[in-house]
């Protein structure tokens, strides 16, 4: 059965961008616009097997859906992934506090998106 | 100032400022359009490269298929091909058959040639039986009443004989054309048989011809068939990276976003500048404004990487990095 993953972006060419990458792997997808619209979904009972989400975003950042999201009941070990231009070391160390399972830098290549897919999601 | 006089005049510099701050509107919505437009060509390439994909998956359903029809034919052909070998084979086996049937036919005639000398022997049994009877009439002629009886049968004995030898007669023709019948049919036989035969064995040959031009064939139809899946799979692997390096849209969109962000506010200081009247406080502010301006737009602008171009050099962040 293919494994779903939910992409979280503000940024209408990125949320194509990795539907169509990520659907051609395999991958059912689910999308978010923003951190709050994600949160929203997780809440309404979506379950996703990886969460890959932006950082700066309008309504809530990233960090802070990261937090959110790991406090939700089922949520603690699911592995999500930020993709991001920001670099800051001290974001990333926020990031990784609240749960984060990595760090990814824009643009990610297909190849190397499904790469860490795969070493983060096994059996995907 | 030094207290010297300014090259251009109060109004002037007015002007000119204005002119700057309008030609910074054009500017600022210019790249706004080009936001706007990387927007929309990175979404149609996205687009394009998804239907290429799809048509790239349909000719990859479509070989497949291809190939198990394939498959399925040359099974086909090969059973019959292997059929038609085997029949071939039968006929080439089939000459040397013929020819031990024609030893027997051979043999047939050679018996009926010994029947038929066989014949004469009866002939001149019949002839000799025939005088015999003759003789027998004169001595029972010559014996009198005596001999009537003897006579009786020495009469019996010549229709005997004459019977025997017409009989040998109808039997040597009978053989005769039975011989020549078989003979006949047999010389015809073999001439007809030959010939068919050469046209056999060279249809055995074009039999194991089409059969090593079909392997042949399908070799190379399944080498042409591997080739092109590979293509394949490479065009939609290429896809997929140019799906991802789609993203740089969204990288410039950032960039474009920080710098309009800081334009905006230096513009912002000009023209409060423009609008204050002369001797206010704000004047005396405006090179610290910009530098601080500088200085947020140059700090956000470290916040945020490349992952190709800015992730190089030892202090360089990871481009990707798994906690």
């Amino acid at each position: 059965m293919a494994k779903t993953i939910m992409i979280v972006d503000d940024s209408s060419t990125m949320l194509m961008s990795l539907r169509n990458s990520l659907e051609i792997a395999g991958f059912k997808v689910l999308e978010a616009n923003d951190g709050s619209v994600a949160l929203k979904t997780l809440q309404g009972g979506a379950k996703p097997d990886l969460i890959i989400t932006d950082i700066n975003m309008p309504q809530m950042g990233g960090i802070e859906f990261i937090g959110k999201a790991r406090a939700l009941a089922g949520f603690r070990f699911i592995p999500i992934l930020a993709l991001t231009t920001e670099s800051q070391q001290g974001k990333r160390d926020e990031a990784k506090k609240l749960g984060a399972t990595g760090w990814l830098l824009k643009p990610v290549s297909g190849t190397d998106l499904n790469k860490i897919i795969k070493q983060v999601l096994p059996g995907a | 100032m030094n207290g010297k006089p300014l090259r251009v005049s109060e109004t002037e510099a007015g002007d000119a400022l204005g002119a700057y701050l309008r030609l910074e509107q054009a500017i600022d919505s210019s790249l706004k359009g080009v936001v706007s437009d990387t927007e929309s060509s990175a979404q149609s390439i996205i687009k394009q490269l998804r239907r290429l994909h799809d048509s790239a998956v349909t000719l990859a359903s479509y070989l497949d298929g291809t190939d198990l029809q394939g498959g399925d034919l040359g099974k086909e052909i090969i059973e019959s091909v292997t059929f038609l070998s085997d029949v071939g084979a039968f006929i080439e086996r089939l000459p040397g058959k013929m020819e031990r049937d024609l030893a027997s036919v051979r043999s047939l005639v050679a018996e009926i040639r010994f029947l038929s000398e066989l014949t004469s022997d009866v002939k001149a049994i019949s002839l000799q039986s025939h005088l015999l009877s003759i003789n027998a009439a004169v001595e029972a002629t010559r014996a009198g009443a005596v001999g009537s009886a003897f006579k009786v049968v020495a009469e019996e004995m010549r229709r005997l004989a004459t019977n025997s030898s017409a009989m040998a007669v109808k039997i040597n023709k009978g053989l005769s054309r039975a011989q020549m019948i078989v003979e006949t049919g047999v010389q015809s036989t073999i001439k007809e048989s030959a010939e068919q035969l050469a046209d056999v064995t060279k249809a055995t040959a074009t039999i194991g011809k089409l059969q090593s031009n079909f392997e042949d064939m399908s070799q190379y139809y399944k080498t042409r068939f591997s080739v092109v899946m590979k293509h394949n799979d490479d065009l939609v692997r290429d896809i997929v990276e140019a799906l991802g390096q789609v993203q740089y849209q969204d990288v410039v969109r950032q960039t474009i976003e920080r710098i309009r962000s800081a334009t905006e506010r230096r513009n912002d200081a000009l023209r409060t500048l423009l609008l204050t009247p002369c001797g206010d406080q704000e004047d005396a502010d405006l090179p610290v404004q910009l530098e601080l301006i500088l200085g947020d737009y140059l700090a956000e602008e470290a916040k945020h990487r490349h992952s190709v171009r800015q992730t190089q050099g030892a202090d360089a962040p990871l481009k990707v990095e798994l906690f």
